[in-house]
């Protein structure tokens, strides 16, 4: 059957940003829009939004606890009104979800929507090993969320990380999966960030993603007000993509997921915004220049300090 | 060759390290951390003697003096075990978490008889030398007005994200939220004029940190000059962006540090590092870390604690400069809770470090 990715955005912004309600009018019309319906009510429900480091969802980092919060009401509005719900979340090389939860306001969402916060890192773990590109990728992956009735991943829409000079085109649903590996230091898989991001994509399949561009993160953070809705991870991503202004037969993330079965293209049907138009407003953020601006800068810096014995801070170590 | 052992190898012990290789007259010989970890990378750094315990370390006859960057919560008792064992003291700001703590350091370091320095380098910043120059040299008359500002904190970390010591998060290790930057910029006040107290105080929060992350501060000194303290921990500012300054209105004059602050420090970092290629190829003395013109600040002030010791004077920041900025810290804390108009806030966002205020007094 061929994808359908919907586009909504948000009424606004006023000065304050984007108020909940027109959060919530954006997530459920795109959500309509995409058309998914579980075959049956769903008893747990996991959703995985994207937290970095504890940067709020003002810089374009880290997903809206608000949307999160218009899926939790869509669930339960169109779903199931008594289902379980879990928030969740794994630690990261500088980040511990203990803190984040309380930092990023999801302490909040949880009192007030009645949803329990995970710390995935603290829960079971399934060894798995998954071919992707022809070599094995082994990683340690969250038990429970292999058995929710209905998982949905709510990334944020930007551009980076840069793992390791491993440059990523885009963050967007691939990517917050890897953020379900239970390891701590994950950082150990920047060599082969995109095998791995398929690896998770092969065994966690989330039933709907909801794509935070309230706030979307470029070369600057910008108030898109756009919420991105599907159920195929590949064809998410490659609007995604194509809002950001890249070409997603370009971002080998997508192009891999798509070789390995994850998802497709083929037939994609965008349904709401209009593409074009969202692209020419986002801060597009060059691939090229912030390598030659980074590595370029810290390879000078290493060799003045090897020329005339000055030191780096440890900040640029 | 005055030989100095540094107790803690953290974030800014390792800092310290960097900078005291710069230093004349001095050599770090040792390096206590409980880390194992911090211990290896000490030694990979030239360090000849490391020590799982520090009171080890105190206790070689071949360590003149200290470096103290331990945790807060640590200091009243490296200080103590430090000045007990006969070594010069240079420690990291704070001095303390409380008065009561720097009460009972100042004791000890008194009946010691031993030198004593707190870490302010912020007072080093070239912008903020030129800024004293201006204001001792009477150019800008009598100040009235000043703003002091800094948005910074563990959501700027450079590079990239690094992970955050848990003492760090934790306002019972680590003390008061305005012990971290705050303190830096009611330094600066005091050390411009000469004396505080405070008039009101504002304590918030956006982040849902277990206390305030920002803060606006309005201080007073005894000559009447008034100073805005605008204090912030909500920024993620990526390296060389440095959201620091301070704005000094006076009745001949006006100046700001952001005038003495190169418009590109890109383009700083690429002439001073020019200047240094040069010196070097020269066989002159290198100037260290100016070209990342804040760094440098260690350095120099690493220098003075040791040109203090070998010449017998006091050092240019003492303990009572640091029990000082304490003092106003808790004297913001209480203006703060006697607010009527911030009950919402000391019932939700400064809680935590106003309850601890309170014990404090």
């Amino acid at each position: 059957m061929a994808p359908i990715v919907s586009l909504a955005r948000a009424a606004g912004p006023t000065r304050a940003g984007f108020e909940q309600g027109a959060i919530t009018e954006a997530v459920h019309r795109a959500l309509d829009l995409a058309g998914y319906s579980p075959q049956s009510p769903p008893q747990t429900v996991a959703i995985k939004p994207n937290l970095r480091f504890y940067w709020d969802h003002s810089t374009g980092e880290t997903t809206d606890p608000r949307v999160v919060g218009a899926v939790i009401d869509y669930v339960r509005g169109r779903w199931n009104p008594e289902a379980r719900i879990s928030v969740v979340e794994t630690d990261a090389s500088s980040m511990r979800t203990r803190y984040a939860y309380p930092i990023l306001g999801y302490d909040r969402l949880a009192a007030e929507k009645d949803v329990e916060l995970v710390n995935l890192s603290e829960g079971e773990m399934l060894e798995t090993q998954t071919r992707v590109n022809g070599r094995t990728v082994s990683l340690p992956l969250p038990h429970s969320l292999l058995n929710a009735d209905l998982f949905v991943s709510c990334p944020k829409l930007k551009v980076g990380p840069f793992a390791g000079g491993n440059a990523l085109h885009i963050t967007c649903t691939l990517k917050n999966l890897y953020g379900c590996i239970g390891k701590r230091r994950k950082v150990v898989y920047h060599p082969r960030v995109n095998e791995v991001i398929v690896a998770v994509n092969k065994h966690l399949r989330p039933h709907v993603h909801v794509v935070d561009g309230i706030v979307a993160l470029g070369s600057r953070p910008v108030r898109l007000g756009l919420i991105i809705a599907g159920t195929d991870a590949v064809a998410v991503d490659s609007v995604a993509a194509r809002v950001m202004g890249y070409n997603p037969g370009a971002v080998k993330q997508i192009t891999l997921a798509e070789r390995e079965g994850v998802g497709t293209r083929r037939g994609l049907v965008i349904t709401g915004e209009d593409v074009r138009a969202l692209a020419r407003e986002f801060p597009k953020r060059s691939q090229l220049m912030f390598k030659l601006t980074w590595n370029l800068q810290l390879k000078m810096l290493r060799a003045y300090a090897g020329l005339t014995g000055d030191a780096v801070p440890p900040a640029l170590d | 060759m005055m030989r100095i052992g540094l107790l803690g190898f953290g974030k800014m012990g390792r800092m310290r390290l960097k900078a005291a290789r710069f230093l004349r007259g001095a050599t770090v010989t040792a390096v206590a951390d409980s880390s194992k970890r911090a211990l290896e990378a000490a030694r990979r750094q030239g360090v000849p003697h490391v020590y799982a315990d520090y009171h080890d370390l105190l206790a070689s006859p071949a360590v003149d003096a200290v470096i103290i960057t331990v945790p807060n919560a640590m200091h009243e008792e490296a200080i103590t075990a430090a000045a007990l064992a006969g070594k010069h003291i240079f420690v990291e700001k704070p001095l303390a978490r409380s008065s009561d703590e720097c009460l009972r350091i100042a004791d000890a370091v008194d009946r010691a008889e031993v030198a004593a320095m707190v870490g302010h380098n912020y007072r080093y910043f070239p912008p903020v030398k030129r800024l004293k120059r201006d204001l001792d040299s009477g150019a800008l008359g009598d100040i009235v007005l000043s703003t002091l500002e800094i948005v910074d904190g563990p959501l700027a970390p450079a590079l990239e994200s690094r992970p955050i010591p848990d003492w760090y998060m934790d306002p019972g290790d680590r003390g008061p939220w305005l012990l971290d930057l705050g303190y830096h910029v009611i330094d600066l006040f005091l050390w411009f004029f000469g004396d505080a107290r405070v008039l009101h105080a504002y304590l918030d929060r956006r982040y849902g940190f277990a206390h305030e992350d920002n803060a606006s501060i309005l201080l007073e000194s005894g000559a009447g000059a008034k100073g805005t303290i605008h204090v912030g921990w909500f920024s993620k500012l990526i390296f060389p962006s440095f959201d620091f300054r301070v704005i000094l209105h006076g009745t001949a004059g006006f100046a700001s540090t952001d005038q003495y602050t190169p418009a590109s420090l890109k383009l700083h970092a690429a002439i001073e590092g020019a200047k240094n290629a040069l010196r070097r190829t020269t066989g002159r003395r290198i100037h260290p870390l100016s070209y990342t013109f804040y760094y440098g600040s260690y350095v120099e002030e690493l220098q003075q604690f040791v040109n203090s010791v070998r010449s017998g004077t006091q050092p240019p920041t003492t303990i009572k400069d640091g029990w000082e900025t304490v003092r106003i810290i808790e004297e913001i804390y209480g203006s703060a809770a006697r607010s009527p108009a911030l009950t919402n806030v000391v019932s939700t966002a400064a809680g935590e470090s106003l309850r601890k205020a309170e014990g404090i007094r």
